[in-house]
Parts: C-alpha cells; sequence; structure tokens
C-alpha cells in the first residue's frame, strides 16, 4: 500500500539533523502558547555555523542542557532556555509530521539529500531551512520554466502566459509558479491541460490547497507538486508572498515575467531581486500593450521575450555570475562560506 | 538508582515488598533516555508497576509527562491510586470524558499531567493532535504501547489506529524512551513488534504460564447444549467469572438464559453505553455480579485478581486471543478454571469474522471513488453512491485513513493527495495469518496434551512446561454430559427468544417516513437452536413452514404479542425466488387466526435480491424498485403483514407504506426469523 510510510521512507527515516532543523525553525511542534519564535533562514544560518565550529552536526543539539546549549551557540540563539524547550518536543514533532503525512504532506530539511539543489546553491544563508510539500518529490530537482505576473491581468497576458506554459509542457520542462491567482493559476492549468508538471509555491501554507479537488488530483496523479517554507495550516499574508517569490526564480531554469506593475506589488520586487541577483535568465514579455513595469524590467537588463514560448536558457549568457558559488552539501547545509 | 527504586517498589506496596523477577531489569532498561524495550510477561505479573516507577523517576530528572497508549476504556481506581502513591497523576482522555478535557488542557499546560492514557484511535482525532497536545508545555517524558502486540499485522487482533502508532514509534526521536508491554506474544509477533520499537530493543520476557489456573476444553453439540451446560456448572464454579461469547446477540442471549435460571449474570458488549460497561466492571470487580457475559469488548486492561474462571461460550480464532481472555482467571487466587466450549457453529463464525475482515479491493476503491471529485463527503453521502454496509463503509475508511489516503475533520471526509493502491500480498498475509491461528485453535480443543503446556508452545513460550493440574494432566476434568432436562429447557428458551421488529421512522437520507410501521415480531433467529434451523430447513430444503413452526408463530401472535389494534386480515411480501414459501404460511396463519387472507402485494423478479443490498440507500431504493401493489385488492382494517426472513427492514418498511397508502389500517410487520448475529 502506497502509505503515509512509504511516503515518509521515500524521504528516508529522519534524521536528528532534519529534527533539530525542525524544532528550531517551524512551530509544527511548539507548545501552545509558547512564544519561542522559530528561526528564519538567517538564523539557522547562524545556528549552523556555530554548530560547525564545533565540528558537530545539528543532530547533536537534541538533549542538550540549557548552559551546554548556551555555550555553543552563544547569541546566535535568542534565548538558550527557548531553545532547549523547543528541541525537547522531538515526541510532539513526531505525532504531527505523521498527521501532516496522513494528509499527503511531508517536510524537507537542509539537512536532507532530497533539498532541492537549486536553492541550497543559489540561496546559500537565504535559503528556507525547511520546505513543505505535496505531490511528486522529484519536482523540487526539475528546474523548468518559471512564469511569474501579477494577479490582475489582461486578455492578452492571460493568452500569453498560457502559450508560454503549454510550449514548456510539450517541450517536457516543468512549470513554477506561484500558485496564486491570475498569472501563475493560468499556466499551472495550461500546463497540466497540455500533459506536463507543475511546480507550485505557495504562498501560505499548503494543507488547506491540497483539498481542493482539481488541485488534489494533479498532485495524486503525480504531476504536481507544491510546496511552501510556511507553516501547513498558516494563512496568506503579504510578506510571506513576497518571501517565497526567490523560490519560485531559484528553483527555474529561466524566468518568464508576463506582467508587472512598475516600481509597485509582489511581481515587481520579486523581478527586481532576481536580476540583482541572476540565479537565472530572466525575460519579459515585449509586447505594445504590456505594462510600464515591463518595459522598465528590460531597460534594468532582463531578456526580452516576444513569442509566447518557453525560452532556453542556453540561448544567453547569464547577465552577471551567480551571487553564490556553487557549495558542497555539508558546507551549504552547516551555512558555511568557503573561507570559513 | 538500585535503592532508590527498591524505595519506590516499598512507597507503592509497603515495606519489605520485593521485585518481581525481571521488573528491576525492566525499570533499569526503560529509564535510560532514548531506550526501547519490549516486555512480555503475563498479565498480573506487574507491568505498570514498571511504568509507574518509571515515570516517577523521569520526572524527577525533569523530563515531560508519560504517554500510555492503552485500549483501556476507562482508568481502573486502584491504578489511580497506585500512582498516587508515588504521587503521580494520571489522567485519561476518552470519548466518554471529553467534558473534562478543558481542566486536563490546563493541568496538561501547568504540568500538573504526569500520565496521559489514551486511546489509539485518540491519534487520529484533530481535537487530541492539534488542540490538546500542543498542551502539553514540555518534552513528552515516555511513551508507552499497552498491548503493543497490536502493532504487528501478525497480531491475532488486528487494529487499523495501531499502524499509525508503529508508525510513530521509530519517529520519536533520540531521547523519548519507548516501552511496548504485552502478555501475548508468539515469537514472530515479538520480532514485528521489537523491529518496529526501532534499534537495540531490549526484550524482557517472562514464563507465560500461570499455576492456578485448571483448563479444560469441551466439544458439545450445538448452542442448547452449551447452555445447559453452563446452567449446569457455573454455579459450582469459585468466585465469579466470564463467559466469552463471539456476537453480541449471543452475549444478551446467553445472560438471559442464566438469568432464567437464577444467575446473576448481565451481558456486556460494544453496544452497552460506556458508563454501564464501567459500571459492570465495578460490579464484577466487587462480585456482586456471579458472571459478566462478554464480547472482546471487556478486553485488555480489565485486571481482577480473584476472578474464579472464565469460560468460552465458543472457540476464539487464535491462542494468543484465547490465552488473553483465559488468562484474566486467577491472577491472585489458589485455583481458577478455563474452559472452553465449542460447537458447530464455531467455525463458521470464525470463517465470517475472517471473510469480513477487509472491505474487497473493489469496494474500497468505490468508497475511494465517491470521494474523488469533491472537496468534502459525509458518511451518508457516500452510502448513496457504494453498495456497502455502513460499517463496511466505515471499516475501508478507517483503513484509508491510516494509509494516508483518506482524512476526516468533524464527520467530513476527504480525499488525501496520496496515490493508493491495494496491498494484495499484505491482506493475503495477514489472512493466512488468521487461518493458521484458527487451525491452531482446532488443535487445541482436540489435543490431549497437557492444555496449558500445549497452549504456551503455541506462543512460542520457551518455559512451556506440563503443568499438572489441567484436564488432560491429572487436573479437574469437567463433565462432558449435559442434562437432558436442561438441554429441553435451553430449546425452549431458544425457541422463546422472539425478537423485536423496531420500526424504521426515516428514509435512508434522514427524512420521516409517511407512514410508520407498528413494533413488529420475529419468531427466531436464523439457523439458531430454536426455531432458526427449522426456519433455515423450510427455506432452502423443504421449501415449506413446516407445521410445529406456523403453529409456532400464531402462539406467538395470539400468546406473547397481540398486536393491538387487533389485525382484521393478513397479506404477505411474495417471495419470488423461493415460490410459494411465505404466501402457504401466511395462508395457514391467516386461517389459524379465523382471518381472511390477501394476496396483494408483489415482488417483482428481475431485481436485485435485496439481502444483496448492502446499505440503507440501497435497500431503501431497490425495496422501492421491486415491491408493486393490487391496491385495490387492499382491505380497510389493520393488517398482520408476514414475510420470511427480515434483515434491513426495508421490504416491511416500504411494504407497509404502500399498504398504508392504498388505504389499508395500521401494519404489524411478523417474520419467522431475523438475519443472523455479528460480532464483538
Amino acid at each position: 500500500m502506497m502509505d503515509a510510510m512509504d511516503a515518509m521512507d521515500a524521504i528516508g527515516p529522519m534524521s536528528d539533523d532534519a529534527r533539530a532543523i525542525l524544532l528550531l525553525c517551524t512551530s509544527v511542534a511548539a507548545g501552545r502558547g509558547d512564544d519561542a519564535r522559530p528561526l528564519g533562514p538567517a538564523g539557522w544560518a547562524k545556528v549552523a555555523a556555530q554548530v560547525a565550529r564545533a565540528g558537530l552536526a545539528p543532530g547533536s543539539l537534541l538533549g542538550l542542557d540549557e548552559a551546554a546549549l548556551a555555550q555553543l551557540l552563544g547569541d546566535a540563539v535568542p534565548s538558550a532556555e527557548a531553545a532547549v524547550r523547543q528541541l525537547a518536543r522531538t515526541g510532539q514533532l513526531a505525532i504531527e509530521l505523521d498527521r501532516l503525512a496522513m494528509r499527503g504532506i511531508s517536510a524537507v530539511t537542509l539537512a536532507d539529500d532530497a533539498y532541492p539543489w537549486r536553492l541550497r546553491d543559489r540561496l546559500g544563508p537565504k535559503a528556507p531551512p525547511v520546505l513543505f510539500t505535496a505531490g511528486e518529490r522529484s519536482l523540487l530537482n526539475a528546474g523548468g520554466v518559471a512564469i511569474v505576473g501579477s494577479r490582475d491581468i489582461d486578455a492578452a497576458g492571460e493568452s500569453f502566459a498560457a502559450d508560454v506554459a503549454s510550449s514548456a509542457a510539450r517541450a517536457g520542462r516543468a512549470v513554477v509558479s506561484g500558485g496564486a491567482r491570475g498569472v501563475d493559476q493560468t499556466a499551472m492549468r495550461a500546463a497540466l491541460a497540455a500533459g506536463g508538471t507543475v511546480l507550485g509555491l505557495l504562498p501560505e501554507g499548503i494543507e488547506r490547497r491540497i483539498r481542493e479537488p482539481e488541485t488534489r488530483e494533479a498532485l495524486t496523479d503525480g504531476l504536481a507538486l507544491l510546496a511552501s517554507p510556511y507553516n501547513p495550516g498558516a494563512g496568506f499574508t503579504a510578506g510571506a508572498a513576497m518571501g517565497r517569490n526567490k523560490l519560485i526564480y531559484a528553483l527555474a531554469d529561466v524566468a518568464v515575467i508576463v506582467a508587472s506593475a512598475a516600481r509597485t506589488g509582489g511581481t515587481w520586487s520579486g523581478a527586481e531581486e532576481a536580476l540583482k541577483a541572476a540565479w537565472v535568465p530572466v525575460f519579459v514579455r515585449q509586447a505594445d500593450d504590456a505594462p510600464e513595469g515591463n518595459r522598465l524590467l528590460l531597460r534594468m537588463g532582463a531578456h526580452p521575450l516576444n513569442a509566447p514560448e518557453a525560452p532556453d536558457p542556453a540561448t544567453v549568457t547569464p547577465s552577471r555570475q551567480a551571487a553564490e558559488p556553487a557549495a558542497p552539501f555539508v558546507q551549504a547545509t552547516l551555512g558555511l562560506d568557503d573561507n570559513a | 538508582m538500585t535503592d532508590l527504586l527498591q524505595t519506590h517498589l516499598e512507597t507503592m506496596l509497603g515495606a519489605g515488598a520485593v521485585f518481581r523477577d525481571g521488573q528491576r531489569e525492566a525499570i533499569e532498561a526503560v529509564v535510560q533516555d532514548g531506550s526501547r524495550t519490549l516486555i512480555v510477561q503475563r498479565t498480573g505479573w506487574g507491568k505498570s508497576l514498571v511504568y509507574w516507577i518509571a515515570t516517577r523517576v523521569r520526572r524527577d530528572a525533569g523530563h515531560g509527562p508519560t504517554i500510555i497508549v492503552s485500549p483501556l476504556l476507562a482508568l481502573m481506581r486502584n491504578q489511580i491510586q497506585m500512582a498516587a502513591r508515588l504521587g503521580l497523576r494520571a489522567v485519561t482522555l476518552n470519548s466518554a470524558n471529553r467534558d473534562d478535557w478543558a481542566a486536563i488542557e490546563a493541568d496538561l499546560a501547568a504540568d500538573r499531567v504526569d500520565v496521559l492514557f489514551v486511546s489509539a484511535q485518540r491519534f487520529a482525532n484533530e481535537d487530541f493532535t492539534s488542540r490538546l497536545l500542543p498542551t502539553i508545555a514540555g518534552s513528552i517524558g515516555m511513551f508507552v504501547v499497552d498491548e503493543a502486540h497490536c502493532i504487528s499485522d501478525w497480531g491475532h487482533e488486528f487494529v487499523p489506529d495501531y499502524r499509525r502508532i508503529g508508525r510513530l514509534l521509530p519517529a520519536l526521536g533520540p531521547v523519548v524512551p519507548v516501552v511496548g508491554t504485552t502478555a501475548t506474544a508468539n515469537d514472530r509477533v515479538v520480532a514485528d513488534v521489537a523491529a518496529q520499537l526501532g534499534r537495540d530493543v531490549r526484550v524482557v520476557r517472562g514464563p507465560l504460564a500461570r499455576a492456578s489456573l485448571h483448563l479444560d476444553a469441551i466439544p458439545l453439540a450445538d448452542q442448547a447444549e452449551r447452555l445447559a451446560w453452563l446452567a449446569e456448572h457455573i454455579p459450582s464454579m469459585p468466585g465469579s467469572g466470564i463467559v466469552y461469547c463471539l456476537t453480541v446477540a449471543d452475549t444478551e442471549r446467553v445472560a438471559a438464559w442464566l438469568q432464567a435460571n437464577e444467575i446473576n449474570a448481565v451481558a456486556y458488549n460494544a453496544d452497552v453505553d460506556a458508563g454501564v460497561r464501567e459500571g459492570l466492571e465495578q460490579d464484577l470487580l466487587a462480585n456482586r455480579l456471579k458472571v459478566l457475559v462478554a464480547t472482546i469488548a471487556l478486553g485488555m486492561g480489565f485486571d481482577k485478581p480473584d476472578l474464579g474462571f472464565v469460560i468460552h461460550f465458543q472457540r476464539p480464532g487464535s491462542p494468543i486471543g484465547y490465552y488473553q481472555q483465559v488468562g484474566r482467571a486467577g491472577r491472585g487466587v489458589a485455583d481458577a478454571y478455563g474452559v472452553l466450549l465449542t460447537g458447530r457453529e464455531d467455525d463458521e463464525i470464525a470463517e465470517y469474522f475472517i471473510a469480513t475482515a477487509f472491505p474487497p479491493t473493489a469496494r474500497m476503491q468505490e468508497v475511494l471513488g465517491a470521494l474523488d471529485g469533491v472537496a468534502t463527503a459525509t458518511i451518508r453521502d457516500i452510502l448513496e453512491h457504494v453498495n456497502l454496509p455502513r460499517g463496511q463503509v466505515e471499516k475501508a475508511l478507517k483503513l484509508l485513513e491510516v494509509d494516508g489516503a483518506v482524512g476526516h475533520e468533524r464527520g467530513h471526509f476527504f480525499r488525501t493527495p496520496m496515490h493508493w493502491a491495494p496491498d494484495e500480498a499484505w491482506i493475503a498475509g495477514v489472512l493466512d495469518a488468521r487461518r493458521q491461528e484458527l487451525a491452531s485453535m482446532r488443535q487445541y480443543v482436540d489435543t490431549s496434551d497437557c492444555r496449558m503446556a500445549f497452549l504456551a508452545r503455541l506462543l512460542d513460550d520457551p518455559a512451556a512446561q506440563e503443568c499438572g493440574h489441567c484436564a488432560n494432566d491429572g487436573g479437574k476434568v469437567w463433565p462432558r454430559d449435559v442434562d437432558h432436562d436442561l438441554v429441553l429447557a435451553a430449546i425452549r428458551f431458544l425457541r422463546g427468544d422472539i425478537r423485536l421488529i423496531l420500526s424504521r421512522k426515516q428514509h435512508a437520507d434522514g427524512k420521516r417516513l409517511g407512514f410508520i410501521n407498528g413494533e413488529g415480531h420475529a419468531l427466531s433467529v436464523y439457523n439458531d437452536a430454536g426455531w432458526g434451523r427449522r426456519v433455515h430447513e423450510g427455506k432452502y430444503r423443504t421449501g415449506r413452514f413446516d407445521d410445529e413452526v406456523v403453529a409456532a408463530a400464531v402462539a406467538l401472535i395470539t400468546g406473547r404479542w397481540q398486536p393491538s389494534p387487533a389485525p382484521t386480515w393478513v397479506t404477505a411480501i411474495l417471495s419470488t425466488a423461493h415460490g410459494s414459501l411465505v404466501g402457504d404460511a401466511a395462508q395457514r396463519i391467516a386461517a389459524q387466526l379465523g382471518l381472511p387472507y390477501v394476496e396483494c402485494l408483489t415482488a417483482s423478479l428481475g431485481h436485485a435480491s435485496q439481502k444483496d443490498m448492502a446499505n440503507s440507500w440501497q435497500q431503501e431504493a431497490n425495496a422501492r424498485r421491486k415491491l408493486g401493489i393490487a391496491g385495490d385488492l387492499v382491505l380497510p382494517g389493520p393488517v398482520l403483514l408476514v414475510d420470511d426472513i427480515v434483515d434491513s427492514k426495508w421490504t416491511l418498511t416500504v411494504a407497509g407504506e404502500l399498504l398504508r397508502a392504498h388505504g389499508s389500517g395500521p401494519v404489524h410487520p411478523f417474520a419467522f426469523a431475523v438475519a443472523s448475529a455479528r460480532g464483538a
């Protein structure tokens, strides 16, 4: 029976390293009313660096008492007392992860081999320590074509997004999108309709979304993966939407911006960040009726895309070198750079 | 630490108390961070003492509360008292004490709870996992799985929720100690459970035999003989005890028979309200009852040291199960008796349990199919689309849920994005194990070897040896002959065991019916040792209900029943598959009652048989398709409506509705038998 057990086996038995990351960087095992804040990417990077400096692995944090933890981590954690409390909750973590597994949701951490190498290499210390996923796990490392754009989109933009998505699908390339209304969902639907696969990075927890029959069927059929760095039960926030934009770019091999407002909104700020970081080549729809933001992005160095086809990243030279050098597994996990 | 453990023991049991063989070793193994221990010891050995003292030690070292997964319905008062002697506060969470949950939540948050007892089913409950568990302020200090054989597929009881517990154990992390306890496990189960507990499992295993228990096994012809045997011999059994039955209906029947024979007996089964059950357990504990007649609903965790006897009314399906049940007797007394009665319907019941252990794969797929394309669905929605009994749909949903293919929240079921395919090989393996266990039980009945040694060897007990006091080994041999008069009385009792046919009041969709039948009566339980066998013979062999059966029906109608307002005419539901069987019998009943008999209802050919319809939706729809009425023949007065065998009652319900709609008076349904009973 393909069941929750197999789903967990697919990731391999959970390592103590993964447990430590989940306990410190998420609130899935948190106690009610516990005010210990989960660590974000930067917070975790600091902890990981301290642990590595001591020649240890993150799993060795489990079972340390407050004094030992304080000595090891120094001011890398806001409160050693809170961290000990978080790290003691392995039992609750197991129960909650099992509950999630039964819903089709699993977690992948920086300590897991299954963690997408594109995020690890491209985002470095900004890589989210944990992703919650549902659906076909291999899509995490499939690369593909990111298709982004605003929620409110005109008919021309919509058909452009759909055409790019179906051309990607026909070429056997995955479509990466944000899973929001507008361009995101248009692209995902078109890709699935053309027999392709999609990877959706949600701006909220994935627990509610996977209940929608249409989404659920794509996930069950192994044609889609939903992923989110936020707690599975978390609701949508604008900040969360901004935070996950970089994941859409960094998980793809090439990005297409269909429509962006100028100097405002999530699409714009995500695009600006992606151009600056140059994780992947960025294309922008070029058309007379395209919005002002598109023209500005082209002036900032984005590649023009005139026909609604999935662009081939091999045809362009990146405008800049990748911001972070590709780091070997352990160092990236621990948030070290080569000079440490 | 050694002295400390002794101090705790004496605090619990008094100065000078000594550990039993293996107890100290078990506690020492259990209290270490991250240890994994499986305790295989006979019931009454003192497993709870191990986890009480271990919890005390862990709590004193600053760890969080112990969670004990246990099938206990309610915590026994004496257990709470034992815990209290060590200053431990134990609470239980179950559906019956939901009112206390808020207080328990507050206590958990304030770290005032030392031990939390929950059933495995709780872990499937959102309220528990998402609301209650997060209130535990610190860590989970220790995790105990009572009756740990349940997490093995090869255990005699397959409890789907324990699959989830088995999955949790290796995930609990490197710090939390995990303890499994069981009284009953053969090598295969021990190996399986140990593997699920994780690496480096310490197995603490002791001998299973109990010196005070005298075993015997007696084949008897039928239910009547076994009832007679019970009535004759229970009064001479020491103290109070348990009679185990395989089905709910049998517990009620046996209890009623014993009461009629002035034995203080009460039925105990899953249909009895939880509060009442707890009261019955207390009554048995206090010897206010001679005997509790129970299904396995009276099960694990029930501890009465002076229980004098355990009798099985039918042969149980597995040696592990039998050992566990019979092992409730004689824990704290010098002599106790374990007598297994067995008869010809035992194989049939056992095969039925095996056949219905898993819903067929195709039906599982249908249940899943009913959830496709919709966000959520209720059980009712599913029953409308799937021809399966409600119980089987619930079982299918539970299996699918444990497999992660289906989730549920507040009565709404939904499909998860997990692909599901049946594991036929696994199911076949489980069923095969069941058949082997059944074969072992047949051997147990037939053996002339020492019974305790035979049973212990079936359970792979390395210490198995001749007991010297079972019926095969020089001990008491209970009589095989039954008193003839008592047997006749038992047959009369079974024949008088009239079943009520409670009227349906709602359509399958829950809407109220336009007409509601009066309360009806059935003469027998199909194929039982009362009239049931004669009904079976009439229906499938001779094609005619014999005169005695019809006379019994008339006696019931004019005697114990006396329907009111009295019927002025008789009609019948003509069974298409069985010729004139029912019409003929109804006509003879009418003649003896001096009433006119009218054939106005027809069940048309070419439709599916009602007995193939598996749930209310399907049954109501099929009955409506099938039944026709010649309205101009219907008489105005109250009517006796005759059918052969009643199961879902939909045919009688729809027929009654048709009669009323065409001008008859109130409808009194009568059937020759109710379809036979279900288990647990």
